[in-house]
């Protein structure tokens, strides 16, 4: 096993620059996540590991070996596709001997890496089948196979779950964190999927236009996030950002001319400051209170357990979305005191820059 | 069965019988006795069966000769056909280099010029080579069909290219990956166009005829043609020499017919 480092990657498809100078450490051993809206080149940069694209600059080492030049199956890597990329002709049993076979190892040899790689996904009993007999899931657990069998340094997957239904989907993120707690092999893993991210990683990067936004554990780019795209992309309802402007000593004032409390990190700020506030559905609260905002309920989405409640208030014109436990006393049409608390937001510069303060717990 | 059915089904009788009728009366006339056929009404069946007529082909004409050169010339021009055309549609649907599109388009805009236009500047070509009278020369034009190449080309297309950057990664040599997981892959487009291309030249008139001056290297079709100048009345002998040249690709077509059907539907059924 090995870390990966990659150093200002780029990769330009003609005139598109699609990775603008990319560096990542993944530590020996680690779960790494990159995850980004479709376009950001993470799939780019995952096959450039891969060596299935060439960079057009930059350097790709695994280990202390400088790999960039080097044909994919003398990288030491392993990559589980989307489709699964199964050699349909061949059974499960020969999906997952071909590259040793190709590299010509000792009959035993396989059929007992095979069997370590069969027992641990739980597909003995598939050997002998095709792929077109296997399910979705089957046919992921077969993928899976494949790479162990090739006992890479550095696992390589590249959105494996998006063709599963979403009830497998979870199941196999569970079985993902249990193989990588298995094998301790390190793992470098795409999705556009900011849950995947946040329940599998060690680390996320979050990639955007070619150019890493954010790296951090999914705590931290959740609690911290660096700046507005970050935010916005982790978490689900997305964070609630509402510009303001910054009115006296700890408070800002809402374009209607509502006034809320600030964090104490942002004492310092001047006033007429522009910013953005975000807050988490989760971190707004309906109750009286002597500061909370009247809103107006626009729309309610039941979840069963939860509720997304739309709120129109007089905070700008975006509806703030929050997310409470549903009790089924709230109506569509009803007016409800707010509370944004000030220990909850989070404040951005007019560039979208997160200001912090104190690490919140 | 609803009125429906039965009008189709006995359509389809029809127009199979129709379609069948020409060949099984070939082979009728091919047992019947000189002139027997040119009796009127001509007779369905020949009155005392006789195997006569293949003996005077196999005989005299020495007709095994010209069998064995078709199945010579049709087998290598099979053989080689799918040696060219395989790699290069494989090629041009999933290689990259420079160039690749422009040169397909060039060759899909050849498929529109009639064989038969080519055929005088090719024999020229050849004779320049040394080549006339040879089958060599008879074979060239086999060598690498364009319809081949579309053909395997546009089937290459439906293979995901994540299967052949898995095999990269497995290990696998270009080569490799061709012969190991793109020709299992191809197997009813290599079968239907193996088929296209035997039948093709085994039925091929046309350029052994202009390429072969010598009678020993005729295939079938030159040398039934040959046949038939001298012997214009000889319809039961002429219809041995047709059962001949039909019966083994007949046979051959029955045989792979399923691999042939599951090669042309590919297209349109597989997902």
């Amino acid at each position: 096993m090995a870390g990966l480092s990659i150093e200002g990657a780029r990769k330009s498809f003609g005139e598109t620059e699609v990775l603008k100078g990319v560096s990542i450490e993944v530590a020996d051993g680690e779960f790494t996540v990159i995850v980004g809206p479709s376009g950001c080149g993470k799939s780019t940069l995952l096959r450039s590991v891969a060596g299935l694209e060439e960079l057009t600059g930059g350097r790709i080492l695994i280990g202390e070996r400088d790999v960039t030049d080097l044909a994919p199956s003398a990288r030491g890597i392993a990559m589980v596709f989307q489709s699964y990329a199964l050699y349909p002709h061949l059974t499960v049993y020969e999906n997952m001997a071909f590259g040793l076979r190709i590299a010509k190892a000792d009959k035993s040899e396989i059929a007992r890496q095979v069997q370590r790689a069969a027992e641990i996904l739980n597909i003995e009993s598939l050997l002998g089948r095709k792929p077109a007999a296997l399910s979705g899931g089957q046919r992921q657990r077969v993928a899976i196979g494949r790479a162990i069998v090739r006992q890479p340094e550095i696992f390589l997957f590249d959105e494996p779950l998006s063709n599963l239904d979403a009830d497998l989907r979870v199941r196999m993120r569970y079985e993902f964190a249990a193989l990588h707690r298995t094998l301790g092999t390190t793992t470098l893993y795409v999705t556009h999927d900011q849950v995947e991210a946040m329940t599998l990683a060690d680390r996320i990067i979050v990639l955007r236009d070619g150019q890493i936004e954010q790296v951090g554990t999914p705590r931290e780019l959740y609690e911290r996030p660096a700046n507005i795209f970050v935010a916005q992309f982790l978490g689900t309802p997305r964070m609630n950002i509402v510009p303001v402007t910054v009115s006296g000593a700890g408070q800002a004032t809402f374009s209607d001319g509502r006034i809320v409390a600030l964090p104490p990190h942002a004492e310092a700020l001047s006033t007429g400051t522009r910013l953005s506030v975000g807050i988490r559905p989760e971190d707004i609260a309906i109750g009286a209170a002597s500061d909370a905002l009247p809103h107006r309920i626009g729309f309610i989405e039941r979840l069963g357990g939860l509720a997304t409640i739309h709120l129109h208030g007089a905070a700008g014109d975006e509806p703030l979305a929050c997310q409470l436990r549903d009790d089924g006393s709230l109506r569509e049409g009803d007016v409800v005191p707010v509370l944004l608390p000030a220990d909850r937001l989070h404040l951005f510069d007019a560039e979208g820059r997160a200001l912090h303060g104190e690490a919140r717990e | 069965m609803s009125v429906r059915r039965w009008s189709v089904t006995l359509l389809a009788a029809f127009v199979t019988l129709l379609t069948v009728a020409p060949l099984l009366w070939m082979v009728s006339v091919s047992f019947m006795a000189p002139g027997e056929a040119a009796q009127f009404p001509p007779p369905l069946l020949p009155e005392t069966p006789s195997l006569e007529n293949y003996r005077t082909l196999f005989g005299t004409f020495g007709i095994g000769r010209f069998l064995a050169n078709s199945l010579l010339v049709s087998t290598l021009a099979t053989g080689l056909a799918l040696l060219f055309t395989i790699p290069a549609g494989y090629a041009f649907a999933k290689l990259r280099f420079k160039g690749r599109d422009a040169t397909f388009r060039l060759l899909v805009a050849a498929l529109v010029v009639p064989g038969q236009i080519g055929m005088l500047p090719l024999f020229l070509e050849l004779k320049a080579m040394g080549l006339v009278n040879s089958y060599a020369g008879a074979l060239i034009p086999w060598l690498a069909g364009i319809f081949g190449i579309f053909l395997v080309r546009q089937y290459c297309l439906s293979i995901p290219d994540e299967m052949l950057e898995a095999a990269r990664i497995d290990g696998a040599s270009e080569g490799q990956i061709l012969r190991r997981v793109v020709l299992p892959i191809l197997t009813p487009i290599i079968v239907t166009l193996a088929l296209f291309v035997f039948l093709g030249s085994w039925n091929d008139f046309m350029w052994p005829l202009i390429v072969l001056a010598d009678q020993d290297l005729y295939t079938l079709p030159v040398a039934l043609a040959a046949m038939s100048r001298e012997h214009v009345q000889d319809n039961e002998l002429m219809m041995a020499g047709a059962v001949v040249t039909t019966l083994p690709v007949l046979i051959l077509f029955l045989a792979l017919q399923r691999f042939y059907l599951s090669g042309l539907l590919t297209g349109s059924v597989k997902g």
